[in-house]
């Protein structure tokens, strides 16, 4: 396809946006934002502040400032080497998923999108059975086959079974944007000599940032969230990731609301990095250049 | 003639030298654990506890330092988890057929279910020597049948915690000692404009402890034990518990949220007692604990708390001195090494008892450390086991889980409104018959 | 214009060569997915038909009775129509919503990057601190009654979480806070996927954004919005981490969702043979589900830039 440039286009366009040129459209719109923006704050601003309260001033003053300024639980917390050791082992097992994640998936996806042969649909079928199926109860065979492989209170033990969680979702996901890659790239790629796998890496997946920078913000946030599994595999504390160490907050009787805010607020900072560094990529768009016809 | 001399010298000095080796491997090989100076093959424990908080979890890895260090060839690997994460991986480990060799245990129904499916431990003859200087109620909730599986090291009671001040205010002069005195008493504190009692029934367990502390006083102890035996949850006197229930909860004397309200935590039943416009709370002995914890100062209601036991239904079947309440306590894996139960016993000793007792987290067990105890409160529950008659584990407790939950949802059913009394012990029986 | 060409379906020859490719490709993905997923699924799904507490010896075969008991108990079958409330509102509300957002994202706002992130935020906010937050803020004279009360609507304060008729609502309403950042992100990156060409040579046609939308952009978002439902729909039917830490699935099972009905009888009562009977329902449902939405819904998205390679 091509495009005629004209002279004056009437709407500025820049790197793919749309102009919504109307202004009361526009000032409709940020208001709209702020107010989302002001229910989502809110309640993170309470995370946030609530760690620098102590647990009786959560429980008597809900809704007021931190009165005296609790200091000692973000401290102790940043102080606390567990919490440095709970990071690295969430963030080592979370850079395991993902890695693992990856190549497997947009390798699958990339064979169940575009080729046909027989059994596809059934393959692609028999992965979706992981999403449906509500994991939670195949929690005790999944901790007897990791103990059969050995692979107990070690980070592959819990990277490698989340890996293989996640594959239904990215593959799922992945399916629609592989497709919408036109054949004709492929071809042309043949033409210069170009297999199927050097067509994968060296076209397909620069293409494909956006999807599979989306499919590893997603790996990574499951992961660093996930409590069940890490809980279940890694039974020696050295081992433990974040959410794990913040039951260490709660006792048989009491839980201490302010620490745990404290330090699910700093176990929330690193993930959203990443969103932030990953965002570029989903939203960088596609440089039109490849797909023009 | 000088060679028999020095033969039979020979001969005796040889029996000497015997002699003296086989006292020698005597003293090394018969002595108890106590005092070993043997050189055994290294052996490891594996302790799975859930005290993961101070005091706790000092004392009892002091208590492992002490054990590890007169005993040279144990090892002690403790695991300390949070009480629901324990839970989680407990039943991963023992479905894997991987007990450890000493852990958490709240005996009743839940380890007569670990025993059925052989995970632990008949420790019977091994903890004979000690195991009468524990309390006999703390030690028969771990006894199933006649076997002793495990020992208990904390032992507590279900009772009324209440603001001393709030009643006076209201013009009760005395806590109640009947139920017909308790209903009079909330009539009297809602007319003076306080809320009577502070119930966590978004937990549930504590909106049962009101249904099973009546069923104790209704039905009796036999009672009771007859329905854990045989699920007939819906006799006469349990359906009688139901109705003298519902006409405290109508008569709305409750917090407001009360039906979602979780114990701990800001929007919790510990919590509204801080408010100090809520008068009474029927809680287990960590009450106090937790309404402190959830203060802005850390002193909760010490200032106006007191506590007295739950009242006498008239015309009931059950005595003042029916105790409604459970335990900690640790049992054996069935794999564990022999030392595992010396352990046990050490943990049992009175001056471990002593020391959990001052660090005022638990109430002790062993015998002759009630003087331990120092806060009042607490006193008054030590005091009131002590004086007891009967033990009755928590429902959801003595019972398999799954009559647990089902005494549990019903029950908050009742404070929800949607069911009746008859309709509740009902259910419950159903759900301890199987159905 | 061109149009993208459909690659034709012949096969021009048996394609042995193939094989060993597709195989090769697939490998990675299926060899970790049939150990770690496959696997534990058919595993549990034997316990289906046992009754079994865990701990004793699988021995007890019951056969269709866990089944027969999960229909006849009037729990499940209102938490089944729970999750078809949450399957009803989401669709017709949360994906509207997300999409919407993320069209607003893609327009040139100051502070986008910002909103973003934010938006995001609830996402990556693990659902314990979720679920402990609007507890606090929906807890009687919490924060959301003190805001009503500020504006004036104080009349329509509500027992958020203690009310059996309302609570569905309310955790919906939390659930909804929480995920529409995931719905966002993945329609932001179909949005980001549409060249921008199309929409450049639409606006000198002359077309309105709306008409843009309508015509060009909702259209090639089709695929990506398909997924999005898709998901919304199996999310809507496993609904358990949330609801679980935020309420219980009460009071009196009024939140309960059939996923955590499971874990209740799974891991509380210890039937797990009963819990793994559920959970056979809960697929069994979401795979009737999947396939026919494949089948109506994302079946023109198959055919599309098929590769003649090796055809």
């Amino acid at each position: 396809m091509t495009a005629q440039t004209r002279s004056k286009p009437k709407v500025v366009t820049t790197g793919g946006y749309d102009e919504i040129s109307s202004r009361m459209t526009r000032v409709l719109l940020y208001l709209i934002a702020f107010a989302v923006l002001a229910m989502i704050i809110i309640p993170v601003a309470f995370a946030v502040l609530g760690g620098f309260r102590s647990m009786g001033q959560l429980s008597e003053n809900p809704v007021s400032l931190p009165n005296p300024w609790v200091f000692t639980n973000y401290a102790d917390v940043l102080t606390l080497g567990t919490f440095w050791k709970q990071f690295s082992n969430s963030a080592l097992i979370a850079f395991l998923t993902t890695i693992f994640v990856l190549p497997a998936a947009s390798l699958a996806a990339f064979v169940l999108s575009r080729y046909s042969f027989r059994g596809r649909e059934s393959i692609y079928t028999l992965f979706t059975f992981g999403l449906l199926f509500p994991v939670t109860v195949a929690i005790v065979p999944l901790f007897v086959v990791i103990r059969q492989i050995n692979l107990l209170d070690n980070p592959l033990g819990v990277a490698l079974p989340q890996a293989a969680f996640a594959l239904p979702l990215s593959i799922v996901i992945m399916r629609p944007f592989f497709r919408s890659i036109p054949a004709e790239l492929e071809e042309a790629a043949a033409i210069d000599g170009c297999g199927p796998f050097r067509f994968y890496r060296s076209i397909m997946l620069p293409l494909s940032r956006p999807v599979l920078s989306t499919i590893a913000v997603i790996a990574i946030v499951t992961s660093w969230n996930s409590f069940l599994l890490p809980l279940v595999v890694l039974s020696d504390s050295t081992g433990w990731t974040l959410p794990i160490g913040v039951t260490n907050f709660s006792t048989q009787y009491t839980t201490d609301t302010a620490r745990v805010l404290a330090f699910t607020t700093l176990s929330m900072v690193p993930a959203l990095l990443f969103y932030l560094v990953a965002e570029r990529q989903i939203v960088s768009g596609l440089s039109a250049g490849a797909v023009k016809g | 003639m000088g060679k028999e001399n020095e033969h039979v010298r020979y001969t005796l000095k040889r029996l000497f030298m015997l002699l003296a080796v086989l006292a020698l491997v005597a003293t090394a090989c018969g002595s108890d654990s106590e005092d070993t100076t043997t050189t055994e093959a290294p052996i490891t424990i594996r302790w799975w506890h859930i005290q993961n908080s101070d005091p706790g979890l000092t004392t009892w890895q002091n208590v492992a330092d002490e054990f590890m260090a007169a005993h040279p060839n144990v090892t002690i690997e403790i695991t300390v988890q949070e009480n629901e994460a324990f839970k989680s991986t407990l039943q991963t480990n023992l479905q894997a057929g991987d007990p450890p060799d000493l852990f958490q245990s709240w005996g009743g129904g839940g380890l007569a279910e670990q025993v059925d499916a052989g995970f632990v431990q008949d420790i019977t003859e091994a903890s004979a020597s000690w195991i009468d200087n524990l309390s006999a109620a703390g030690n028969s909730l771990f006894n199933i049948d006649g076997v002793q599986y495990g020992a208990p090291f904390n032992l507590g009671a279900v009772g009324f915690f209440y603001n001393t001040a709030l009643f006076e205010e209201a013009g009760i002069a005395a806590p109640p000692a009947t139920w017909e005195e308790l209903l009079t008493d909330v009539q009297l504190l809602k007319d003076a404009g306080i809320t009577p009692i502070s119930v966590a029934a978004g937990d549930k367990w504590p909106a049962m402890f009101w249904w099973a502390y009546l069923a104790v006083r209704i039905a009796g102890a036999d009672g009771v034990a007859q329905a854990v035996a045989d699920g007939s949850w819906d006799a006469e006197p349990f359906v009688k518990a139901g109705e003298e229930l519902k006409r405290l909860i109508d008569m709305d004397p409750f917090q407001p949220g009360f039906l979602a309200a979780p114990w701990d935590g800001a929007e919790g039943s510990a919590s509204t007692m801080n408010g100090r416009d809520t008068a009474m709370v029927l809680m287990g002995q960590w009450a106090p604990g937790t309404i402190r914890s959830n203060s802005a100062d850390g002193t909760g209601i010490d200032d106006v708390i007191g506590w007295f036991p739950f009242p006498v239904v008239e015309g009931g079947a059950g005595v003042a001195t029916d105790v409604f309440g459970g335990g900690d306590g640790f049992v054996v894996g069935i794999n564990a090494p022999p030392e595992t139960v010396d352990f046990l016993g050490y943990i049992s000793s009175l001056d471990v008892a002593n020391r959990l007792g001052e660090s005022g987290g638990t109430l002790p067990v062993v015998k002759g450390s009630e003087g331990s105890v120092t806060d009042p409160q607490m006193v008054a529950v030590v005091e009131y086991l002590a004086a007891g008659t009967y033990m009755q584990l928590y429902l959801d407790q003595v019972t398999p889980p799954a009559v647990g939950a089902a005494i549990n949802d019903a029950v908050q059913e009742l404070f929800a409104g949607v069911s009746t009394p008859e309709q509740v012990a009902g259910k419950i029986a159903a759900a301890a018959r199987g159905e | 214009m061109t149009s993208v060409r459909v690659a034709a379906r012949t096969r021009r020859t048996p394609g042995q060569r193939r094989w060993p490719m597709i195989i090769g490709f697939l490998a990675p993905a299926l060899l970790i997915y049939l150990l770690f997923v496959i696997y534990p699924i058919a595993q549990g799904i034997r316990y289906s038909g046992y009754d079994w507490n865990g701990l004793k010896p699988l021995t007890d075969w019951v056969g269709f009775e866990n089944f027969r008991k999960i229909f006849a108990d009037s729990s499940f079958i209102g938490a089944m129509k729970h999750n078809a409330v949450i399957l009803v509102l989401s669709l017709a509300l949360q994906i509207p919503f997300a999409l919407g957002l993320a069209v607003l994202l893609n327009q040139r706002l100051r502070g986008r990057a910002f909103m973003r992130m934010m938006f995001f935020a609830p996402y990556v906010v693990s659902e314990v601190v979720t679920a402990v937050v609007w507890r606090q803020l929906m807890r009687p004279s919490g924060f959301l009654d003190h805001v009503m009360s500020g504006v004036g609507a104080e009349g329509l304060t509500q027992e958020w979480l203690a009310n059996p008729r309302i609570v569905l609502y309310s955790v919906f309403f939390v659930v909804t806070w929480k995920y529409f950042g995931f719905h966002m992100i993945l329609l932001l990156a179909g949005l980001q996927q549409i060249p921008a060409e199309l929409r450049e040579a639409a606006a000198i046609d002359g077309a309105t954004f709306r008409q843009t939308f309508r015509h060009v952009t909702l259209p090639l978002l089709g695929p990506t919005l398909r997924i999005s439902v898709f998901l919304s729909i199996i999310g809507s039917l496993q609904l358990f981490d949330l609801v679980w830490v935020m309420t219980g699935g009460g009071p009196i099972n009024a939140s309960n969702t059939m996923a955590t009905y499971m874990i209740d009888w799974g891991f509380r009562r210890l039937q797990i043979g009963y819990a793994s009977a559920v959970s056979v329902i809960v697929f069994g449902i979401s795979l009737v589900v999947a396939l026919a939405y494949q089948r109506w819904v994302l079946r023109r998205d198959v055919k599309g830039a098929l590769t003649t390679m090796g055809a």
